[in-house]
């Protein structure tokens, strides 16, 4: 845990010296302990005014809403496989991003210029997109009183592939908007303001807390939902708070970055090849390991083809998918996913 | 003691299809239920009720006298445990992340884990014999090392019910009394009420003293083995004919079900055959001539005698001769009687003894009558002849004309000769 801290501290720290202008990591503690209200300069550096608005206002913010979603998409990750009891299930399985994604392609083609809380329209109907996607989902499949994940799963995937029916039919309409949809949909950190940060974060916390206090409930219904609810877990609620905390997270992630894939997919499986299932290890574990692989796979992102960017979600990928064979390889199984221990 | 759980009028369909109809039965505090009845009887359903996991569509359980449904997931989980047939664990836990998980309904959500729970958990492990098992991962272990791990999770919940559900169907035998032995010494030491849905009835009976018969949602017997485990019950709620007796190590109460003969195929065609005495010894003679479809005759045995069992239960003619008495006169001129009526005579390797060597008499005016006389193991008769009188009495058969075959098996060849020599 405490190396994962230190690597997100490291991803943080490399994230603000590189970029189209350098800047020396000497000066970059510098100014960020300057900006705290400790009264502390360091005159001897000689630092630039222009460094300090690069940093502290557009890289300090980018790092943060990379940390941010980037957890909020590895915990609503190992979420999702948890309550699913799948290795297939990733933050988008049951349609969030389907939903997210119609709202922001029908804002981008229908030209709103709403503006709520200083927010435009794509994030905003991205937003309710996504939380009205899980709503009808889950509602369609409840049976009773009762949500079976497995209905649940399936719903989902349906509603989805309607969903991306619907924004593939947008999407082929879109004219010269076509290239801002598609880039919003492989997702981006670009343009990242403190204003996004003061929202995004707020939302990752409360979905976090949600989730990660049901840590020890999730650990049971791993067992299988019969026998989580012989320990006394009562696991309808269990479904409904884990849900709803991991939308939030998912929905408050697609908004303001796009479809950022991979994340949410690999760090949850990640942190249990290293360390075990235990949710309330892995969950803290997979913000720190989620926020730290965003951040770094933003900075290349942000560097390799400086000073124009890539969307980061290829890199994602680039990076992510062959360190995880890797490690599948060194491992051999997934055993602790009915890997046929 | 007073009722620990009662339940009332339960009904419960799937898909229309009904499963639990007016199911109605009391549990004592301390009791040690066997749950039996077929497949489809509606057992497992049951248990899937009163472990809350289904909602029936009528009825009530009471624990303690209080509707289940009124108690919180977690008071629940402290008042009732449950062993499941099986359990998927193809993740990595350990087992004793697997057992800690048993004191979930004791934990305060922002709680760890304290010296007392880990304390619990020790003794749990220690009592079901995992201990060593600790540290490996729950997916590396065998059926039977899981079961107990699934045990030693529902002792740690210290419930004052404990609801196992076919826990033996996957494990060998050692495994399977090992398990119920564990459910036993937790009802006897802790007085927690056990009660198990369980295929084998015979094993039933060697761990539970109280059972439960389901036959089609209900509850068809209630109470001791004598009671619930009877021919007449079986044969209802499981459809197959079934014999009891008393285990003959530990007379415990026993079942067996009757190998059914293919209705079609020689039923009863065969020839008339009357079988010597009776004793475990004359069984498989029995056994084998029925099923190659002859008409049987027994006798004389003494009645509570397995051969005399055996007859009832194929409703066979039968010399019956009260226990610890001789043959007197009536006895002898029925057993000639049932000895005139056959087509042949067979004497199987049975015990002699001064009670009844008298029988030899009817068999050798059989014999002078021109009946068929055949006496199986003549060779070893001196093990088991406790009056040293056999040898001679049965070898003055031979003069007379009976035949001798080396084994029972060989009785094949004289019944239906065609099939013996295919077989061979």
């Amino acid at each position: 845990m405490t190396g994962l801290v230190i690597l997100l501290g490291v991803a943080a720290l490399n994230a603000m010296v590189w970029g189209s202008v350098s800047i020396e990591w000497r000066k970059v503690l510098a100014i960020l302990i300057e900006a705290m209200p400790l009264g502390v300069a360091f005159e001897n550096l000689d630092i630039q005014a222009v460094h300090r608005d690069i940093l502290l206002q557009i890289r300090l913010p980018r790092v943060f809403l990379a940390a941010a979603v980037g957890s909020s998409l590895a915990v609503a990750g190992a979420v999702f496989q948890g309550l699913f009891r799948n290795p297939m299930a990733d933050p988008y399985v049951i349609g969030i991003s389907s939903g997210a994604a119609l709202g922001a392609v029908f804002a981008m083609l229908s030209g709103f210029s709403l503006a709520v809380g200083g927010f435009g329209a794509v994030p905003l109907f991205a937003f309710a997109g996504g939380i009205t996607t899980i709503m009808v989902v889950y509602s369609m499949a409840r049976v009773g009183r009762a949500v079976p994940v497995m209905t649940l799963l399936l719903a989902g995937i349906a509603v989805s592939a309607f969903l991306s029916a619907l924004v593939s039919l947008l999407t082929y309409f879109a004219g010269e908007k076509l290239h801002m949809v598609v880039f919003w949909m492989m997702g981006g950190l670009g343009g990242a303001t403190w204003h996004q940060v003061r929202v995004m974060v707020p939302y990752a916390l409360v979905g976090f807390i949600c989730v990660s206090i049901y840590s020890r409930e999730l650990n049971a219904m791993l067992l299988g939902e019969e026998t989580a609810s012989n320990l006394g877990v009562n696991t309808e609620r269990v479904k409904k708070i884990l849900l709803a905390g991991s939308s939030l997270l998912v929905a408050a992630a697609v908004s303001t970055s796009g479809i950022i894939g991979f994340v949410g997919l690999v760090v949850p499986h990640f942190i249990r090849l290293v360390a075990g299932p235990d949710h309330r290890f892995l969950m803290p574990a997979a913000a720190l390991l989620g926020g730290a692989l965003l951040i770094a796979t933003d900075t290349l992102a942000r560097v390799v083809i400086a000073p124009s960017e890539l969307p980061v979600g290829i890199i994602t990928a680039l990076i992510g998918a062959p360190m995880f064979v890797y490690l599948l390889k060194k491992r051999k199984k997934l055993r602790y996913f009915g890997g046929g221990g | 003691m007073g009722i620990n759980i009662q339940v009332h009028g339960l009904k419960l369909a799937y898909d229309a299809q009904p499963i639990l109809e007016d199911t109605t039965f009391n549990v004592d505090r301390g009791d040690l239920v066997a749950l039996l009845g077929a497949n489809g009887a509606g057992k497992s359903t049951l248990l899937r009720c009163v472990s809350r996991i289904l909602k029936p569509s009528a009825g009530s359980i009471l624990l303690d006298g209080e509707e289940l449904h009124h108690f919180d997931s977690k008071e629940a989980a402290r008042k009732m445990a449950v062993v499941p047939q099986e359990t998927t664990a193809d993740f990595d836990f350990t087992v004793e992340d697997i057992v800690m998980m048993g004191r979930f309904p004791y934990l305060n959500r922002f709680k760890k884990e304290d010296q007392k729970d880990h304390e619990i958990v020790r003794r749990s492990m220690e009592m079901t014999g995992v201990s060593h098992l600790a540290e490996r991962s729950i997916a590396s272990l065998s059926g039977g090392e899981k079961q107990r791990v699934i045990m030693a999770r529902a002792i740690c919940q210290q419930p004052e019910v404990l609801l196992l559900d076919e826990p033996t169907a996957n494990l060998d035998i050692g495994y399977q009394s090992m398990l119920l032995e564990l459910a036993a010494r937790l009802n006897r030491e802790q007085e927690v009420t056990v009660i198990a849905a369980i295929h084998d009835i015979n094993l039933a009976v060697h761990h539970f003293n109280r059972f439960i018969l389901l036959s089609g949602g209900r509850v068809m017997a209630a109470g001791r083995a004598e009671e619930v485990i009877t021919p007449e019950n079986i044969k209802k709620s499981y459809g197959v004919p079934a014999t009891t007796y008393r285990h003959p190590l530990h007379g415990v109460l026993q079942i067996s079900v009757a190998r059914g003969r293919s209705p079609d195929e020689n039923h009863n065609s065969g020839p008339a055959v009357h079988v010597l005495g009776g004793g475990e010894e004359a069984l498989p003679a029995l056994e084998s001539l029925n099923q190659f479809g002859c008409r049987l005759s027994v006798g004389p045995v003494s009645a509570q005698d397995s051969g005399c069992r055996f007859a009832h239960f194929h409703s066979l003619p039968v010399v019956i001769v009260p226990p610890f008495t001789s043959m007197n006169g009536t006895h002898k001129e029925e057993h000639l009687q049932l000895l005139r009526d056959a087509d042949l005579v067979v004497v199987p390797p049975i015990p002699f003894g001064e009670g009844n060597l008298a029988v030899f008499e009817e068999v050798e005016t059989a014999l002078d009558e021109g009946k068929p006389v055949y006496i199986i193991d003549l060779e070893g008769v001196e093990r088991r002849d406790y009056s040293g009188k056999a040898r001679a009495l049965l070898e003055n058969l031979v003069q007379k004309g009976a035949k001798v075959l080396q084994a029972t098996d060989d009785l094949q060849a004289v019944i239906c000769p065609g099939k013996g020599e295919k077989n061979e």
